[in-house]
């Protein structure tokens, strides 16, 4: 079963990586979004997925890097690109420290949920009223970057080259996401989720955890902001709508909240979806819904969820498989 | 022997209600300490004010010469009180070993003690060989890999007590260890946690509602009775105790009711 899926891996990689040379502009545009939106949604579920913290407000964090990198690449400031998705990401940490200091005090559940989403519709209206950027017309005609490397400058100012940018951004970031969350930390994270009382008896200073994972996904949430703005070459006010903050959620109940790849493949999917159905104007957003609907009463643990299941009546492998811990 | 637990007046009110009202004890190193009363006599409330799940109003609780009223119940965790709860606690989603892993490596890094980095995916040979033998201990090994929701009652409380020892506490607090067992998973809870305690040189502090159980574990008992201390004793002591037996023993000592 790894080999089969170290295959569909493979596979997948290959497909994105290619995907240039046999698919048309369109279709790299949604790719190349596709990509963005997982790490998105990746960094959205290590806080609802494995803390067990629930944030609807996380288009924010998103739309700070987005602006902030657009903004600069606008103002042709000249920071190397990689020196501004950085500082990208560290502004969405920064961000989410000061308000999860304040918000994880007390809050979890409901409570934080309403929160977030209301600091987040009081940035985008902020971003709304704001002159510098653009009010609700947003940043438009971002120019591409080029990369410096120091040894070496490639430019992805072409979009088959910010194409292959985001694919290894994608891999690096997915990358990283996936050692924080199969490690220790990841682990003590899981724990929390799953009772958080009993992790504290344990010797854990929860508070400080649910902190750091909120650190965390504001930063990687940031990172994907980051990335976008080239891609889109225009950021508007909607990257911070709470319509957006509730993609990863869908994303991650469709694929499977417990799964580090559940929120992968329910990306995806949706990005198939939305293509299929692009002619068919309003049709998306039922068809999405039917989806949702079906997965939500057949398989409450999203498509991951549902094909372990499907393992496990068909090869009888003990329930040995840690839900969370790995995948 | 030293004392290792300290509590004196200490006081704590939900609203107008006095729960606990002046209850000063010591708990001595290497005692098996026993929390009994009457149901609503203020034992649940006394041991989450020791574990520090519950702020008390005043008085204070020192462990080992260290006045622990106002640290958080993971300070006082990472000191070396270990707990476990009244319904067994454990983590559902994961596996057994995995528990156990946890709590190993969650120990070893607040004790600096060859933690692993956040960076090591692969679980670390020498954790899982110690929590192979936390299981041994157990009786768990043949339920290594089995996710932690499909275990029997029994096999929960033992891998919950399991979750507390990876800990490697001094103080071991134990919040009704019996409790909803069968007379057999009792039984053999009991010899566990006897067991458990001489190999392991813990002191423990525990509450429960079987008197046998107590009988059997307790070297020293504490009667709680509307929120007051009633008695401190020895078995022996207590048993003897013409005002325990008035309140508590006489009426309720073999009552099955919980």
């Amino acid at each position: 079963m790894t080999g089969l899926k170290i295959l569909a891996g493979i596979a997948c990689a290959f497909a994105f990586i290619t995907l240039p040379y046999w698919a048309n502009q369109g279709v790299m545009f949604l790719a190349g979004l596709a990509l963005i939106e997982i790490i998105f949604a990746l960094a959205w579920n290590l806080l609802f997925g494995f803390t067990g913290l629930a944030s609807f407000g996380h288009a924010a964090f998103f739309a700070i890097g987005a602006y902030l990198t657009g903004y600069v690449l606008k103002a042709a400031i000249g920071i190397p690109f990689l020196l501004l998705i950085l500082a990208s990401g560290l502004a969405g940490a920064v961000v989410a420290a000061i308000t999860g200091l304040v918000l994880l005090r007390r809050t979890t559940g409901i409570h934080l949920a309403i929160f977030t989403l209301a600091l987040a519709e009081v940035l985008r209206l902020f971003i709304g009223y704001s002159t510098a950027l653009g009010r609700e017309d947003g940043l438009a005609s971002i120019p591409r970057p080029v990369l410096e490397l120091g040894f070496t400058t490639i430019q992805i100012t072409s979009g088959n080259a910010y194409y292959w940018f985001i694919c290894v951004m994608a891999l690096v970031l997915g990358g990283l996401l996936w050692v924080i969350c199969h490690g220790p930390f990841g682990r003590v994270l899981v724990s929390i989720r799953q009772d958080p009382e009993r992790t504290a008896f344990m010797g854990v200073n929860v508070r400080g955890y649910r902190l750091t994972a909120f650190i965390l996904s504001g930063g990687f949430s940031a990172t994907a902001g980051s990335l976008y703005a080239p891609w889109a070459q225009i950021v508007t006010p909607e990257t911070g709508h709470w319509i957006h903050s509730t993609q990863p959620m869908l994303a991650a109940l469709l694929g499977g909240a417990h799964s580090f790849w559940g929120p992968v493949i329910g990306t995806l999917v949706f990005s198939v979806i939305n293509y299929l159905t692009r002619n068919l104007i309003g049709l998306s957003e039922v068809v999405i819904g039917v989806v949702l609907l079906v997965i939500v009463l057949a398989a409450p643990n999203g498509i991951v969820g549902l094909i372990k299941m499907i393992r496990r009546r068909f090869f009888s492998t003990p329930g040995s498989s840690p839900a969370g811990t790995r995948s | 022997m030293s004392t290792i637990l300290e509590v004196s007046d200490v006081h704590k009110s939900y609203g107008s209600l006095k729960v606990i009202k002046g209850v000063t004890f010591e708990v001595a190193k290497g005692d098996t300490f026993a929390i009994i009363g009457p149901n609503g006599a203020g034992k649940t409330t006394m041991f989450k004010v020791i574990t520090g799940e519950v702020k008390r109003d005043s008085g204070t609780i020192r462990y080992k010469g260290e006045d622990v009223s106002d640290k958080t119940e993971f300070e006082r965790v990472r000191l070396g009180m270990g707990r476990t709860f009244q319904v067994a606690r454990t983590y559902p989603d994961v596996t057994v070993l995995d528990n156990i892993v946890v709590a190993i490596e969650v120990r070893r890094a607040a004790r600096n003690e060859n933690a692993p980095h956040w960076y090591n995916v692969s679980l670390r040979a020498d954790i899982v060989a110690e929590a192979e033998e936390h299981l041994r201990d157990l009786g768990l090994s043949d339920k290594r890999d089995m996710e932690a929701r499909f275990l029997s009652h029994g096999d929960k409380k033992r891998l919950e007590l399991g979750l507390a020892l990876a800990g490697m506490p001094e103080v071991l607090m134990l919040d009704e260890p019996t409790a909803g067992m069968s007379p057999q998973d009792r039984h053999a809870t009991t010899e566990l946690i006897l067991r458990l305690r001489e190999e392991k040189k813990m002191t423990v502090v525990i509450t429960e509602h079987d008197m046998d159980v107590i009988f059997e574990l307790a070297s020293r008992i504490l009667v709680l009775n509307h929120g007051e201390a009633l008695a401190v004793g020895t078995i022996e002591e207590i048993r003897a105790n013409p005002l325990v037996q008035d309140v508590y023993l006489g009426k309720e000592m073999y009552s099955a009711e919980g």
